[in-house]
């Protein structure tokens, strides 16, 4: 019997039984499940043993000499006391370690790309919708404008949400909510595209009703 | 005996279509007349509903079930109009002479693939048709893995396969690397630094396509997929905004609205978001797969779902008139 | 109303001292160059100079053309270099019509070059004289960066201020977080109905802010947990997680004096496949049917999986994350949602701990900062694309520079 073929009987199988959830809870659904959360734990597992400890560490240091990656296996040591009660305090140097470097490398990441240059580019499409655009260009440029200024004020913590200032960030409040309605909208594109996936699957390898 | 009569008709079910002639295409009469019945059969949960009937959760997943299965079997070709976020993406590609150096990060894994594996395959298809060496990467574990299934599809089109493209020569796929974007960071001094080897074992710098490929300054396009962190918005924030390369993406459809903010900053060169963005990818670089197949389902379940809001704000104003009457 | 007409006064205020700048007489520096003539082409003057701003590695070369490039026949410049070191020369680059500058990004800071620049027309090489040597070097700090730098001292500097004002007793405001009711309120509820609370504290490790976040709004919980001796369970995807929950809720127990009611298996690992955690946690649900679920931290795409089977067990779900993309699940699926920096006001208002609040009121300055910008901006693009203004476009443009990251 081909192999591949028992693999696609396999994989089919277990996707119907995780479908069949949507009916009810029931132990075809609770032996998938069980497979599934069994095999994710060995395979993440197999996948960090060999490119983190193997490849990075054993390799990198034992053939290749790279001593500086003793700093991480030390490191990475010292993070597994925290499984244990009296020495677990030793764990928050690496953390503190990750903490920081992560820090130092996203603070002027996040704050030139996602901070200063959206403000940049808030006051820019305005300048474009002057110099260029048409009705709809510049309507939709003074959307984003209302909008992000609006959002801000929601998020502002240090006034209480009161008179002009309540109302204003009662619209910034609207904008959210019709930005989240869009982005659901995009995102049960997504799950249907999950789905498709699936189903394409099993009408293709496995029924093989479909070309 | 009830209790399993559910089984009995799915196994049932499941035979008829072991059964059933392969492949099983339905004409256009007859998928124009299945998709009439749909509709009819949402009007009749409607008006069931505005009488007071509240139909239960499954009958929701029945229906967007058969709306996602239905098109497979039928002929209808939906148009598809490239949208303007996807033709820059693709301008940017088209733009790049014989002989780009395009670096194309692999960042999802196989449960975003029906998304973003059709779009992989239109940029190789691409890639390799139009003479771009492509060295591949990820920073998610299976993105190599999904690369190699997109390369292995595409080198059995005739026209590719006739070029007799030859690995670490045409393209290479230096595999999978931890760190996240410090692996994006690292990058930007140095690839061998971060990818000693490729996904086979090979020395870097035993690999012709890598000969004076340091860094991002010897890289004309970057093509990345992703699915989720690290991906789209690491690679924008570090590998456009520190070492200014040009980055196009195709994302999930639930990351990319997290995405256009920077699209529209002009940070990111071009996007394909989503099922709908992959057809559209596909259109542009006129390699037809998956994506194109997969969109008329797409747009059958929007339709079903955009029923199902309309009879579930009916159901909603009905139980307030209920209620208020039964106040009254 | 004393508000109001503060607001618009200084809105009044603004806009009246732009427009006055707006009517200035200015004058215009533009004067218009005298083409040159075809017949009195010079040679072309090349000057290459260290490129700034760089970590070394790249020399720029410019030149001036007298009029090649109006010629019949023009191809484009070539750019020739001389490494005087190795002695070798090469060229580097034909660059296009319209440049008059090119970065040549491979030259090593060990040698120095000098560089000519010829012109190419109807097959022939008209050659300019070689510029000066030049080395190339790394520069220590990037000038064009120079208002990130001082943007970045201000709100750093507000946030840190803050954290030692907080550290020092002084009472900071932080506007009432109507979500935090919603939390007291499901507690009581589970413990009304007997029924066992889930919390998980997003999928992320504890590298994650809104995983601390969580972590911290966990602890407010537990101690009520603790004290209405309700079932607490916690599913966690990282082992690290686990640990400091555990801290957490013993510490809950200890204080309100049960430290026998803690057990260990209150938080239990599952596995770090996304998905196979969510197939877990659906199940718990599924199967202890909790009366409360708590979603406080960073999530992907299995929110909404989580957030639809918890409405579907007639639970009443708080939810709080930052991630962008998975507000719009929890918006919709549970009973309140704490929207992105919410979850951290949480965290700051419930914890009171200095440094949190501290950072809080010193993103509120950033963000106010980002307002005015803004607002002053358009004031300045529309009062100038309506006035043609050289000073509101000097605005615009200071604006721009400080805004532009490289």
């Amino acid at each position: 019997m081909d192999s591949a073929l028992i693999g696609t009987w396999l994989a089919a199988l277990l996707t119907l039984g995780i479908m069949s959830f949507i009916y009810k809870d029931n132990l075809y659904y609770k032996v998938c499940e069980a497979i599934f959360i069994g095999i994710s734990a060995g395979y993440w597992f197999i996948t960090y043993f060999w490119d983190s400890l193997y490849r990075k560490a054993w390799v990198g240091i034992v053939h290749q000499g790279d001593y500086i990656l003793l700093g991480g296996v030390i490191l990475g040591a010292m993070m597994l006391t925290r499984l244990f009660g009296k020495i677990g305090w030793i764990a928050r140097w690496p953390l503190a370690f990750i903490v920081g470097a992560t820090a130092g490398l996203k603070m002027m990441v996040y704050f030139t790309t996602n901070a200063m240059a959206q403000v940049h580019g808030t006051v820019n499409d305005m300048m474009a919708a002057f110099s260029g655009g048409d009705l709809y260009d510049l309507i939709g440029r003074l959307v984003i404008l209302i909008g992000t200024v609006t959002g801000l004020i929601y998020f502002y913590f240090s006034k209480e949400h009161k008179g002009v200032f309540g109302g204003v960030a009662k619209v910034g409040t609207w904008f959210l909510m019709i930005t989240f309605g869009a982005s659901f909208g995009y995102t049960v594109m997504s799950r249907m595209s999950l789905l498709l996936g699936r189903i394409d699957f099993l009408l293709t390898d496995w029924l093989k009703l479909v070309k | 005996m009830k209790k399993y009569y559910y089984w009995f008709i799915l196994i049932a079910l499941i035979i008829v279509l072991i059964l059933l002639p392969k492949p099983l295409i339905v004409s256009p009469t007859v998928s124009t007349t299945l998709t009439v019945l749909l509709g009819l059969a949402l009007v009749v949960v409607l008006v069931l509903t505005l009488r007071g009937h509240m139909i239960g959760r499954r009958t929701v997943f029945l229906f967007i079930g058969m709306s996602l299965t239905l098109p497979f079997f039928m002929n209808f070709q939906m148009p598809i109009k490239v949208s303007p976020e996807v033709q820059t993406l693709f301008d940017a590609m088209a733009k790049l002479p014989s002989g780009s150096k395009v670096l194309a990060a692999f960042d999802y894994d196989p449960p975003s693939a029906p998304e973003l594996q059709p779009q992989a395959e239109a940029f190789m298809a691409y890639a390799f048709k139009h003479d771009l060496k492509v060295i591949i990467m990820g920073l998610w574990p299976q993105g190599p893995q999904q690369a190699n299934m997109a390369i292995a599809k595409v080198l059995q089109q005739p026209g590719i396969r006739a070029k007799n493209l030859r690995y670490g020569v045409d393209y290479v796929n230096l595999g999978f690397q931890s760190g996240n974007e410090f692996v994006i960071q690292r990058m930007g001094t140095s690839f061998s630094g971060m990818f000693p080897r490729d996904i086979y074992n090979t020395d870097y710098d035993k690999i012709p396509l890598l000969n004076g490929v340091e860094n991002f300054s010897n890289i004309d396009f970057v093509f990345n997929l992703s699915a989720g962190y690290p991906g789209t918005v690491e690679w924008v924030q570090i590998a456009v905004d520190r070492y200014g390369v040009k980055v196009g993406a195709g994302n999930t459809a639930v990351q990319a609205p997290s995405v256009y903010p920077y699209l529209s900053s002009h940070k990111l060169t071009g996007l394909a978001g989503g099922m709908s963005g992959a057809a559209e990818f596909e259109q542009a670089t006129k390699e037809i797969g998956k994506a194109n197949t997969y969109i008329l389902s797409q747009s059958f379940s929007h339709m079903v779902v955009i029923a199902f809001i309309i009879i579930g704000n009916a159901a909603l104003f009905v139980s307030y008139r209920k209620s208020k009457q039964k106040g009254a | 109303m004393i508000a109001l007409l503060r607001i618009a006064k200084s809105v009044v205020f603004i806009s009246s001292l732009l427009f006055v700048m707006s009517i200035l007489p200015t004058h215009s520096v533009y004067s218009q160059d005298a083409g040159p003539s075809v017949s009195d082409l010079g040679s072309i003057t090349v000057r290459a100079h260290d490129t700034d701003n760089d970590a070394g590695g790249a020399i720029t070369v410019e030149w001036d053309d007298p009029g090649y490039e109006k010629l019949a026949g023009f191809v484009g410049f070539l750019i020739w270099r001389t490494n005087t070191l190795a002695g070798t020369n090469d060229s580097v680059e034909v660059t296009p019509f319209g440049t008059r500058t090119y970065d040549d990004r491979s030259v090593s800071d060990d040698s120095t070059y000098s560089y000519s620049v010829a012109a190419l027309v109807n097959g022939e090489r008209l050659m300019s004289a070689p510029s000066v040597q030049v080395r190339s070097s790394k520069q220590w700090f990037d000038g064009r960066l120079t208002w990130v730098l001082i943007l970045g001292l201000i709100i750093c500097g507000a946030v840190i201020y803050f954290i030692e004002s907080a550290k020092r007793g002084t009472k900071l405001f932080l506007r009432r977080i109507a979500g935090l009711e919603a939390i007291d309120e499901a507690v009581g509820r589970a413990t009304e109905m007997g029924r066992p609370i889930l919390f998980v504290a997003g999928i992320q490790d504890m590298d994650d802010v809104q995983t601390i976040a969580g972590l911290t709004i966990l602890g407010s919980i537990a101690r009520t947990v603790a004290e209405y001796d309700t079932k607490i369970n916690m599913p966690v995807r990282a082992s690290l997680v686990m640990t400091a929950a555990r801290e957490t809720i013993k510490q809950a127990y200890i204080t309100a004096g049960r430290p026998d009611a803690y057990n260990d298996d209150m938080v239990h690992y599952v596995t770090d496949e996304q998905f196979g955690f969510v197939a877990a946690v659906d199940g718990i649900m599924v199967r202890e049917r909790p009366a409360a679920c708590f979603f406080l931290g960073a999530f992907f795409a299995e929110s909404l999986i989580m957030a639809e089977t918890g409405n579907s067990i007639g639970a009443i779900q708080v939810a709080g994350t930052a991630m962008p993309a998975q507000l719009p699940f929890f918006v919709a699926a549970c009973d309140y949602t704490l929207i992105g920096e919410e979850l951290f006001a949480a965290s700051a208002y419930l914890s009171e701990e200095p440094r949190q609040l501290g950072s809080l009121k010193g993103a509120d300055v950033g963000k106010a900062i980002a307002m005015i910008v803004i607002l002053v901006g358009v004031i300045a693009t529309t009062i100038a694309s309506a006035w043609n203004s050289e000073s509101m476009l000097w605005i615009e443009n200071l604006l721009r520079q400080m805004f532009s990251t490289g």
